[in-house]
């Protein structure tokens, strides 16, 4: 046993039973030494006759099992502290209420007591170690506080991450004595989840010192009971077994109310109150269409529909709700011209038609054969045309796609632009990638088939909607020189004149399809 | 166990590379149907690896150094463990109860049999004379791939969904598990080829056309064509000895793959050089293979030369005849609407062959036979006053609703429901001189082509 936990054990009065000798250290802080509890009974330890139970006896191994060895923590330390364990618990007869098998293994124990101790010489800077509690043995520990300064919230929190089920709800009120903000300080030094505990605990209040004695061992009462039910605690809970306890196949069962969430990345399995479940995430979805619909804030509404996504995700959400989502979003995505953002709805889409969930698999269809025409990828067009079934020829949108395809390929731009003008659904958001580039080409067509034409022919040829709309084209490209205004007469251009100008910008615009995340 | 063994002595000791790479094939010589019982039954799991290792080693005629004597026994181990799942697999067919997974067994006893394979080529314990053992290991390696698969998509559907924490709900939409990690074997096995820095005579480099093929192959059938670039590359950057010198049948194949890769990256260009020279190349009796290499070369030079397949060429390939005679006679004939039935009434074995987008276009040619059609009906210009009949010259001002007229004969059948506009014939006009089929320039007051007075269609004699 390291000097500092001693130190810190004698500190805090912990019974001194649990050692093999007493310890009578020095004196070293202000704090009055706490009598020991009351109504704790002191049992002779020696005169018990135990019989061990197959959970402990589980524990035991577990503690000596080789893959569960911890470097820098020797057998002989390990069995000390596991000793310390089993009598401790054994003397309070609690040896069948504590969950043996998410009980922390002794290493484990020694290695955090290291940490706290080293955090809290670095904190304080003459080796107080205050902290440095055996934090399995604080469980009921029933000492009255005496030093009577109120709590903060955060503590508790900070103890949720380090500490495992029999210690977590108990946390004496002596502890929280006379060190807030060196507490404080601790608490976020022990890893990453701290984040997210502090907005997801709701047991925060609870541990004011405020609280009676009855109260306190009420509560405790109340979480012993709950605990072997409480199955759904997640792994995280206790960062020690990580290895063994996570089953990353099982869905998370959502229990988060809140509407909206900002998305984040997952790097670790998901708490279950930060994932809402399905009927939440339904009004959601209403919620995001309105605001959709009134706010059009296109970055907060894509990644809203982000943490939506994620949360049916990491729950297996698979039927028609989830389609409707990524529908929509693969909608809005459109809307803004957000390629990279939509070919991943439609990846997705893709895959959830297959599974017969219902929704719009021909209005995607038909936006697929269109971005294929936008990426000009003949491998995948040709893929998707092997796909094709009769019946999906058949449907509206994936005709006039596949129309729209065919009249691009024979260079057909009179039909191309007709078929522009009456596109079903959203296709027209989607021929808009490649309007332009198309016109171009109408426009390196015509330059040298025709000497002149008039400009209404080139409205009307090209779909736009108007002369001055036709004209405003034509000055962005550089060609408004071609436009001869004549006194009585329309507006005519001399399209020979520019065949050489159309071509290179016809030849640019084809070259560079570039999206993010395309497929 | 010694008896089992002396077809791969044998071949072994004449250093036939070809023989010992057929007693290690997972189907039985013609000659010899029950080879692969009698070799299962000649031992059993328990004392296959000690009866192999001595009948290899401790024979007398053997010759073999320790370190190959102790790699072909590992290869040989997996190898008898794989024909004890072929078997298997064999009598349930038989017998009608294939189970779920035997497929995969299969594939995966026999991916041990190449991994050691590979081991011990890349180790330098087995020769490289041998090499065709590779290529037996690979082509198998390919075919259970492929079969396992077939039977994981039947026992579980297409799509495979996250399980983990990621944002999307699929995973991918993978069905070909084992054939993706056969393809990942096989580019193990390619590099061991091409990477070897044994001299020449000496090197595995002899086998990296086959390889390479292998990998087209598979690409192919995981429709994943674009990795195909990646072997290519790594082809084009070794130091590998001239094509020429390596086998024909390497040749062919790699000259076709590179051909329809070429193809369709619509270069049409490299992909008729390649093409041709694998048409040349290809063993007269191979029938299959020439078929292959003229499914896409004559797509190729009808879009890049405007050449048709003549009916003797097509006569011999009753299949290719039945795909392209339709189309090539309505080109011929400036036949619209007979072309584009054709193409529909292929369009399934085009489009699997992925020839349909290129035929597609060689609409073009046939529109371009048809406004021909219309110039020469157009006959002559009057003869002015001097001019003899050698003077004469084409009619070269053709109005549109000529041509338009010209379209809309056979285009009125029903069914097709398509109305022509006149501005959408001007159009297709305008496609012909952009795309230099017909030099001209239309005058849109006048509702006139005017024809260039001198080869008004290039290339056509008129």
């Amino acid at each position: 046993m390291s000097i500092p936990t001693t130190i810190g054990w004698a500190h805090h009065s912990m019974p001194p039973h649990a050692l093999a000798y007493n310890v009578v250290p020095a004196r070293q802080s202000l704090a009055r030494p706490m009598p020991p509890a009351a109504e704790q009974p002191v049992p002779a330890p020696k005169a018990r006759k135990v019989q061990w139970s197959q959970p402990v006896r589980d524990y035991v191994q577990r503690a000596f099992a080789a893959e569960n060895a911890l470097e820098g923590i020797g057998q002989e330390e390990m069995q000390t502290k596991l000793k310390q364990v089993i009598s401790y618990f054994a003397e309070r007869d609690m040896l069948d209420t504590i969950d043996w098998e998410r009980h922390p293994l002794p290493q484990h124990l020694i290695a955090e007591e290291r940490q706290a101790a080293a955090m809290a010489s670095t904190m304080n800077g003459y080796g107080w170690t205050n902290n440095a509690v055996p934090i399995h043995l604080s469980f009921p520990t029933g000492t009255t506080n005496t030093a009577s300064s109120p709590p903060s919230s955060k503590k508790r929190k900070s103890m949720d991450d380090q500490l495992t089920e029999p210690a977590e709800e108990a946390i004496p009120p002596w502890r929280k004595a006379n060190r807030n903000a060196f507490e404080d300080r601790i608490t976020y030094s022990h890893g990453p989840n701290d984040k997210r505990h502090k907005k997801n605990d709701f047991n925060a209040g609870n541990g004011s010192s405020k609280f009676s004695q009855a109260d306190l061992e009420k509560r405790k009462a109340r979480f012993r009971t709950e605990m072997p039910g409480n199955q759904t605690t997640p792994p995280w809970a206790s960062p020690r077994n990580d290895s063994d306890s996570e089953n990353p196949t099982g869905p998370v069962i959502g229990t988060n109310q809140e509407l909206l969430k900002n998305y984040l990345r997952l790097t670790a399995p998901p708490k279950p109150e930060t994932v809402r479940p399905q009927h939440v995430l339904e009004k959601t979805l209403e919620l995001l269409k309105k605001k959709w619909r009134y706010e059009s804030n296109y970055n907060y509404i894509c990644d809203q529909f982000k943490s939506l996504r994620q949360d049916l995700t990491v729950q297996h959400i698979k039927n028609a709700f989830t389609v409707s989502v990524y529908e929509i979003h693969a909608r809005i995505a459109l809307e803004k011209g957000d390629l990279g953002e939509y070919n991943q709805c439609q990846t997705q889409l893709r895959a959830l038609y297959s599974q017969k969930l219902g929704g719009h698999p021909a209005e995607f269809l038909a936006y697929r054969i269109l971005y294929y025409v936008y990426t000009c990828n003949q491998t995948d067009m040709n893929d998707l045309l092997a796909e094709l079934t009769p019946a999906d020829k058949s449907q509206q949108a994936v005709k006039h796609a596949l129309d729209v395809r065919s009249a691009l390929a024979l260079g057909n731009y009179h039909r191309f632009f007709r078929l522009y003008l009456a596109a079903p659904y959203m296709g027209a958001y989607l021929m808009d990638m490649f309007i332009e580039r198309e016109r171009l080409a109408a426009l390196a067509n015509i330059s040298r088939a025709y000497m002149t034409v008039q400009l209404r022919f080139i409205t009307d040829e090209l779909g736009f909607d108007s002369d001055a709309d036709c004209f405003e084209f034509l000055r962005s490209h550089g060609a408004q020189y071609l436009v001869i205004h004549a006194e009585g007469e329309p507006a005519r251009v001399n399209v020979k004149d520019a065949k050489n100008l159309f071509e290179q910008l016809r030849a640019a615009a084809f070259k560079t399809v570039d999206i993010k995340g395309q497929i | 166990m010694q008896a089992a063994l002396e077809p791969f002595r044998q071949a072994h000791r004449a250093m036939n590379g070809y023989e010992v790479a057929d007693s290690l094939k997972p189907i039985a010589p013609r000659h010899d149907p029950g080879r692969l019982y009698t070799f299962y039954r000649a031992s059993n799991a328990h004392q296959v690896e000690s009866e192999i290792r001595y009948a290899l080693k401790y024979s007398k005629s053997s010759g073999l150094t320790r370190n190959e004597s102790s790699a072909w026994t590992e290869v040989l181990v997996s190898y008898w463990k794989a024909i004890g799942e072929i078997l298997a697999i064999e009598e349930a067919t038989n017998q009608g109860r294939l189970c779920d997974g035997q497929w995969t067994a299969v594939y995966d006893a026999w991916k041990e049999v190449t991994n050691n394979l590979i081991k011990h080529y890349s180790n330098g314990n087995l020769p490289a004379w041998t090499i065709v053992c590779l290529y037996v290991a690979g082509t198998y390696l390919r075919t259970f791939a492929i079969k396992a698969d077939e039977q994981l998509a039947k026992a579980k559907g297409g799509v495979t969904f996250n399980s983990g924490f990621q944002d999307d709900v699929v995973d991918s939409m993978a069905k070909n598990e084992k054939l993706e990690d056969a393809a990942r074997q096989l580019n193990r096995m390619f590099s061991l080829c091409i990477g070897d820095r044994n001299p020449i005579m000496e090197s595995r480099k002899w086998g990296t056309y086959y390889m390479a093929n292998l990998q087209f192959k598979t690409y192919f059938k995981l429709k994943a064509i674009g990795l195909s670039k990646n072997v290519v590359r790594s082809i084009n950057a070794s130091d590998l000895p001239p094509l020429e010198n390596f086998p024909k049948s390497h040749q062919v194949t790699f000259k076709y793959y590179t051909g329809v890769l070429a193809f369709l990256q619509e270069d049409y260009a490299q992909a008729e050089t390649h093409l041709t020279e694998a048409w040349r190349l290809c063993h007269k009796d191979a029938t299959k293979n020439q078929e292959l290499i003229l499914t896409y070369l004559i797509p190729c030079r009808l879009v890049a030369r405007h050449t048709v397949p003549t009916s003797a060429l097509l006569a011999h390939f009753p299949h290719l005849q039945q795909l392209f005679s339709p189309l090539v006679t309505c080109i011929k004939r400036g036949d619209l609407s007979g072309f584009d039935n054709a193409l529909i009434a292929c369009e399934d074995e085009f489009v699997k062959r992925r020839i349909y987008l290129t035929l597609e276009r060689t609409r073009d040619i046939a529109l371009r036979n048809l406004l021909r059609k219309v110039f020469i009906a157009g006959g002559y210009e009057p003869l002015k006053e001097g001019q003899t009949d050698a003077d004469r010259i084409r009619r070269t001002r053709i109005p549109v609703a000529e041509f338009a007229a010209a379209f809309r004969i056979g285009m009125s059948g029903e069914g097709t429901g398509q109305v022509l506009e006149d501005d959408e014939v001007e159009c297709m006009i305008a496609n012909m001189i952009y795309k230099g089929l017909l030099k001209g320039y239309i005058s849109r007051e006048r509702s006139m082509v005017v024809l260039n007075k001198k080869g008004a269609f290039p290339g056509t004699g008129v």
